[in-house]
């Protein structure tokens, strides 16, 4: 151990750079996780803690809630297909709303048929809407005006609505978002533009009768009602627009990240065995074993590892902190750095494969004979 | 100089290791640039399409044009401001697109207008539309009619623009007449009624200033916001928020970028440092071994930049449509110069050690 660590305090500078660069990307990987997940899990949020099991919708939407109207003739088919116990009316869109203070705010607002399919499933607390003009918001948009008991209006129309609850992680479209009464988001629509012939709903939401699968019901509603297209809860989620993409495009930044880490941290330990290998040998040809060389060398990687450990996941969580506005809040989740931080410490040794390779290949015997060096060519 | 030369042409497999490392953060960088210019693109073609420099919204919209409602009034009162020259509707509506023999349906982004714009000239008749060269993908051809929502509107299409979608939706130019029946038979509550756009485009008679044009507007006509295109695509939602992040993102990349460069000749430096003292000793300066070290991080950052542009460009043509990615000349030109600039900064940190190098060494065999 302290022959590894002598090395490193004797290569202060060499060792810092490597550090450094590890520590920038790993910063870079968890970053770009805690905004891949915060995103995905306020686009999807609304849709994903509703109590409906089985979404429907029309099938010109293409799985768009924004695009999708379901209409009045579909949901009253929806409703007669076997295996369905409960259907209902879910409305999806966004509004203008001026909160206490006079600020304007893009607020999403989800009706529901009380009682019905489409309630948010993780009240935190208060309650849920029971009469005209109550909502439930989203609990991490309390403090930014949408708290118990305060009121907010939906312009134009000049709509009050009244927050008598919180729900953890409802938030859809990356905004804040409120859950209410179907009358009343019918109110708001048509309040808000009073020129609308006719206020159709986004979706038709499904509760499953007992023991109905509900992948198995999506299938039945879509071949049996014409115009439209069920899915499950989980699909749904999945097929919104935009889901896949924030997901392969972040896929593939990671994935080059992880890669620079490796391709860094082996070529790194590589040369500096190549460099230090007519010491190596020599050690070894006065008694050094090769376990005791491979040691050192692990020992180093895992210090190096450690260390841009140490800088990147504080850095990553101020950073994280500092990005967060009223708009949208990313958080760092505890298992993505444990997941990480695992990943980055395994790939790093095997990064370092290819040292391990010239050290276990050592020949006590090449220290009789002057040795070349080597290094980067 | 030539020396630094010599030695990259001779022990290119010295250079290999920086050079891969380089690669990869080059097509790193040029992902991350294309795809933060893909987001930035697919929100503000529209307006950035337009030719006039004032697009006025309903105040209450936010600036979205979606909520937005301008009615026939209001735009009369901003044709009357004194210093407007013209003002012309706008209007938008998200519909699926039947395409005939192709079962896949199109997503289009229909916009209603009243005067032409850099890409599309002026509306055409009513039911016929200039569609966005992106509907190609989706079978869309010349002369074709493609039917909108479920209402089945039909709009023939009679010739193409381009780079004009909106919110990754192919965009359809009709005239105002066929936008308003599409959008109020497909989506009743987003109805317009007659004369009411979602936003109003203003170009001002020559002279008249910009900005004080938009104040002029928001003071005369009640409920309406005038902004400046800029302004106006400042304020799409997100849009400042995805800019920041990924701008913050790619500072980092350049900064590791940096440091792999300095680092990868740090060990170089040392260990050729007993050559280093030698060519001191017969009379190179320290400014000729730095210039020789700069010179070879910049081949290697262009040999990796070039690597990693085709790679970039590669990997654009294998990735899923669903991830938006868009590589403009523009941004090969950013990395390159930010990369370079990284290089150069991170080989510099080795100059010291360069200096220090005492040429007496070379007879102590250092």
């Amino acid at each position: 151990v302290r022959f590894a660590l002598a090395e490193i305090r004797r290569a202060k500078f060499r060792f810092a750079l490597l550090i450094g660069a590890v520590a920038l990307l790993v910063f870079l990987i968890l970053f770009q996780q805690a905004l891949a997940g915060s995103l995905l899990g306020q686009f999807t949020g609304g849709l994903q803690r509703q109590s409906a099991m089985v979404i429907v919708y029309n099938a010109d939407a293409r799985r768009s809630v924004d695009a999708s109207r379901v209409l009045p003739s579909q949901i009253a088919a929806v409703a007669k297909v076997p295996g369905v116990e409960l259907s209902g009316p879910i409305g999806e869109a966004t509004f203008s709303a001026r909160l206490r203070g006079g600020e304007l705010k893009e607020t999403t607002v989800f009706g529901y048929e009380l009682g019905g399919p489409g309630a948010p499933t993780t009240l935190s607390s208060g309650r849920l809407p029971a009469a005209p003009g109550e909502a439930v918001a989203s609990s991490s948009d309390a403090s930014g005006g949408y708290g118990i008991g305060q009121t907010i209006t939906v312009v134009p129309g000049d709509t009050p609505l009244t927050i008598v609850g919180l729900a953890d992680g409802i938030q859809f479209n990356v905004q804040p978002t409120l859950f209410t009464s179907y009358a009343t988001f019918d109110r708001l629509a048509r309040a808000t533009n009073p020129s609308a012939t006719e206020v159709l709903p986004n979706l038709v939401g499904v509760e499953p009768a007992a023991d109905v699968d509900p992948i198995a019901l999506a299938n039945t509603i879509t071949e049996q009602v014409r115009g439209v297209e069920a899915l499950d809860r989980a699909a749904a989620v999945a097929a919104l627009p935009g889901v896949s993409s924030i997901q392969q495009s972040f896929a593939i930044i990671l994935g080059l990240a992880f890669v620079v880490v490796v391709l860094l941290t082996g070529f790194f330990f590589l040369i500096l065995t190549v460099q230090k290998l007519p010491s190596l040998t020599l050690l070894s040809a006065v008694g050094a074993t090769g376990r005791f060389l491979l040691g050192n060398l692990l020992l180093q990687v895992v210090v190096v590892i450690g260390a841009a450990l140490a800088i990147a996941i504080p850095l990553t969580a101020l950073s994280v902190s500092t990005a967060s506005d009223a708009a949208f809040t990313a958080t760092v989740e505890p298992r993505t750095v444990i997941v990480t931080a695992t990943a980055i410490v395994l790939l790093g040794i095997a990064s370092a494969l290819g040292a391990m390779r010239r050290i276990a290949k050592i020949d006590p015997a090449d220290a009789t004979s002057p040795l070349t060096g080597g290094g980067l060519g | 100089m030539k020396l630094a030369w010599r030695e990259l042409i001779r022990r290119p497999r010295r250079f290999v290791v920086a050079g891969a490392a380089l690669t990869l953060i080059a097509l790193l960088l040029l992902v991350l640039g294309g795809i933060l210019d893909a987001l930035i693109g697919s929100s503000t073609g529209l307006l950035e399409a337009q030719s006039a420099p004032l697009i006025v919204y309903s105040s209450d919209s936010k600036g979205s044009i979606d909520r937005s409602r301008v009615d026939a009034s209001q735009m009369e009162a901003i044709a009357a401001v004194p210093g407007v020259r013209v003002a012309s509707g706008l209007g938008v509506a998200f519909l699926a697109g039947h395409v005939p023999g192709r079962a896949a349906l199109a997503d289009v982004a229909v916009f209603g207008y009243e005067a032409s714009n850099r890409e599309v000239p002026a509306p055409p008749s009513s039911g016929r539309g200039y569609a966005d060269a992106s509907l190609k993908d989706d079978g869309v051809s010349l002369g074709q009619t493609i039917e909108l929502g479920t209402a089945r509107t039909p709009v023939r299409v009679i010739g193409w623009v381009q780079g004009t979608d909106y919110n990754q939706q192919g965009g359809l130019w009709v005239d105002p007449s066929t936008w308003r029946e599409a959008l109020n038979d497909n989506i009743p509550d987003a109805a317009v009624a007659p004369g009411t756009f979602q936003a109003v485009l203003v170009t001002p008679e020559g002279g008249t200033q910009v900005a004080m044009l938009a104040n002029a507007i928001d003071v005369a006509v009640p409920g309406v916001s005038a902004l400046t295109i800029p302004e106006a695509i400042d304020g799409i939602p997100g849009v400042a928020q995805q800019q920041s992040v990924f701008t913050s993102i790619i500072g980092v990349t350049f900064a590791v970028a940096g440091i792999v460069v300095a680092l990868f000749f740090a060990l170089l430096t040392i260990e050729r440092i007993g050559l280093l003292g030698v060519l001191k000793a017969i009379g190179a300066s320290s400014r000729t071994l730095a210039a020789g070290l700069s010179l070879q991080a910049l081949l290697i950052t262009s040999g990796a930049l070039a690597l990693g542009s085709v790679l970039a460009l590669v990997l654009a043509r294998v990735i899923p449509a669903a991830v938006p990615l868009s590589l403009s000349p523009g941004r090969f030109v950013f990395t390159a110069v930010g990369l370079i600039a990284a290089a150069l900064i991170g080989s510099a940190i080795s100059f010291r050690r360069i200096v220090r190098i005492d040429p007496a060494s070379a007879v102590g065999g250092a």
